[in-house]
């Protein structure tokens, strides 16, 4: 406490101060964040993508029902939806360990990430392709399109805007997870801030953190708005 | 050969019949209306032709290919031959002008150059060749619909299958849009199916019409005979704007081509030595001539003679309601 206090009053001297004497630790800890919520931002989107191409196709409405599958994949993704994410990168720590060799830093974290944000993923994609208006759908049936083309030339370029809207929130809620995975032995800020700020009551590390995670999100959050408006036909 | 021939349609949702024992066959290079009210199960009998929808019983022959048991494929194929234009025009938002007519090409793999050139030809037929380039939430309806023509067409269907295209225009644009659908009829050889509650429309564009009402077939028949002669099926979907004159008889009288109207009136007038006013009329073009109505108020002592009048001469006319 005395240190945020002490950085705080000697402003600006002491927040450079602060900065130089700690960017050894910052800086590879945000390279880390970085590096854990691109890649399971990435997978993740893959994965939910693909589960959300089934949904819209096996779904009650879809191009294709199929009833039994779709009430899988939808128990399946709202049971990973509603696991708490700590919980489960514990549950699928042996699983973890069993693909990537050890449960344990950055590169393992990716996969629990994953794991929990694709079903999310596939939720937003799929609410994503639902709104596409029936009507160009129907439209494209009329002059015999297949399914797989509905789905990548119709389904998929009109959703476009609102997906790479959804991707900038999966990346801000994978920022969230990544911290918290931190502390449980991934790397990143989450750790960074758990270990020197938390443990070692270096304070003004964890604001740090907090500063670098809430310039992250607002970067990813902007980004994501700009693509939308550029996408937009009608904005 | 019909080019659309329905025996004994039916078909249900869950236990509602939405279509019952239908029956009709469509020419090759007519115009031919289905019109109804709203939920008499014209867009559902619409859908029927090209496999959108399914039926429970009956046939449905659509260009030699009865349409029940054709699989996956062969109903792409179907589709191919039958262009569709909709309401709400249905167009991609994504998607420029010309990447809309584009779409229908590029899905059925023709050749990038022959693609090109024959969306360039469409957009030239509806006018908005100049405007390829636009998104198209930067077009006004009739534009839109005249995108939706341009798409539908760009498979070059044998035949068009309309719902509602006109309803959600107002009164010029929709004259505008049927005048383009009877031109690309005449110069493409195609055969429309055009569904729809208006009746300025189907006076405008159908050759013959079937009236749909409750899943039933009502009538079907030539559209003149139609308007010349209306079953009260008709004239309860065709608002009626003369009914409102107070006192005497209401009287609407059709010429048909062959009557020249000034005489009859004029005729009528000597012989029967009546008086009566002139309360409305209506220059109306059916298809491809121009036939009209006046509506007449007589007096009520007069009425019978009147009546018996227009009946010796046969002529086609009607009373309308009073109030
Ligand atoms: N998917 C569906 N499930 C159940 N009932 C349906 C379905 N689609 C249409 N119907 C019913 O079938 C009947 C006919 O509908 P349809 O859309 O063919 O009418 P329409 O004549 O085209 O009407 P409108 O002029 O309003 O377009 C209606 O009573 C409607 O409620
Ligand atoms: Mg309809």
């Amino acid at each position: 406490m005395s240190n945020l206090v002490s950085a705080l009053l000697s402003f600006p001297a002491g927040v450079v101060d602060s900065l130089m004497r700690n960017q050894d630790a910052l800086f590879p800890a945000f390279g880390e964040t970085l590096y854990m919520v691109g890649a399971s931002t990435v997978l993740s989107f893959a994965l939910g993508f693909f589960l959300a191409v089934v949904m819209i196709l096996s779904g009650p409405k879809g191009l294709n029902p199929a009833p039994r599958l779709y009430s899988v994949l939808d128990i399946v993704v709202d049971l990973g939806r509603s696991l708490p994410f700590i919980i489960l990168i514990i549950a699928i720590m042996p699983f973890t360990r069993l693909v990537m060799g050890t449960a344990i830093g950055t590169t393992a974290t990716i996969l629990p990430l994953t794991v929990a944000a694709a079903p999310f993923a596939a939720r937003l994609i799929e609410a994503n392709f639902l709104e596409v208006d029936r009507g160009v759908i129907e439209a494209a049936r009329s002059f015999g399109a297949t399914n797989a083309q509905i789905v990548f030339r119709v389904l998929v370029p009109e959703a476009l805007p609102a997906i790479a809207l959804n991707v900038s929130v999966l990346g801000i809620a994978l920022v969230g997870y990544s911290a918290m995975a931190g502390t449980v032995g991934g790397g990143g800020l989450g750790d960074l801030a758990y270990r020197l700020g938390y443990v070692g009551y270096e304070t003004d590390v964890t604001l740090w953190c907090v500063i670098l995670l809430v310039a992250l999100v607002t970067v990813i959050q902007k980004a994501g708005n700009l693509i939308y408006s550029r996408l937009r036909p009608d904005a | 050969m019909s080019i659309v021939s329905v025996t004994s349609l039916q078909k249900c949702y869950q236990e509602s019949v939405v279509l019952r024992d239908i029956s009709f066959s469509v020419e090759e290079g007519e115009v031919f209306g289905i019109v109804g009210h709203s939920g008499a199960g014209k867009s559902t009998l619409l859908r029927c032709l090209n496999g959108l929808e399914g039926y429970d019983s009956g046939s449905v022959h659509v260009m030699g290919r009865e349409v029940g048991d054709l699989d996956p494929a062969g109903i792409r194929l179907l589709r191919r031959d039958m262009g569709m234009i909709f309401q709400t025009f249905n167009l991609l938002s994504s998607l420029s002008v010309l990447e809309n007519v584009l779409l229908p090409l590029r899905l059925w793999h023709v050749p990038a150059a022959e693609r090109e050139a024959r969306a360039g030809e469409l957009l030239r037929l509806v006018g908005l060749y100049e405007r390829r380039f636009e998104r198209v939430s930067a077009l006004s309806g009739g534009q839109k619909q005249r995108v939706g023509i341009a798409r539908a067409l760009a498979l070059s269907p044998k035949v068009l299958l309309c719902d509602e295209a006109t309803s959600a225009l107002d009164p010029g644009t929709t004259i505008s849009i049927l005048d383009l659908l009877l031109d690309i009829r005449t110069s493409l050889g195609l055969t429309i199916v055009f569904v729809t509650h208006q009746m300025e429309a189907v006076k405008r564009a159908c050759d013959r019409i079937m009236l749909l009402d409750g899943g039933q077939i009502q009538g079907t028949g030539p559209t003149d005979r139609f308007f010349l002669a209306p079953s009260e099926d008709l004239r309860r979907l065709v608002q009626d704007e003369y009914a409102q004159f107070p006192g005497g008889t209401n009287i609407r009288l059709w010429f048909p081509r062959e009557i020249a109207r000034d005489a009859v009136i004029t005729s009528m007038a000597r012989a029967l030595d009546v008086d009566f006013a002139i309360v409305g009329g209506k220059l109306e073009r059916y298809a491809d001539d121009v036939r009209g109505f006046l509506v007449i108020n007589v007096p009520d002592p007069d009425r019978e003679r009147v009546l018996a009048y227009l009946e010796a001469k046969k002529l086609y006319w009607e009373v309308l309601g009073n109030e």
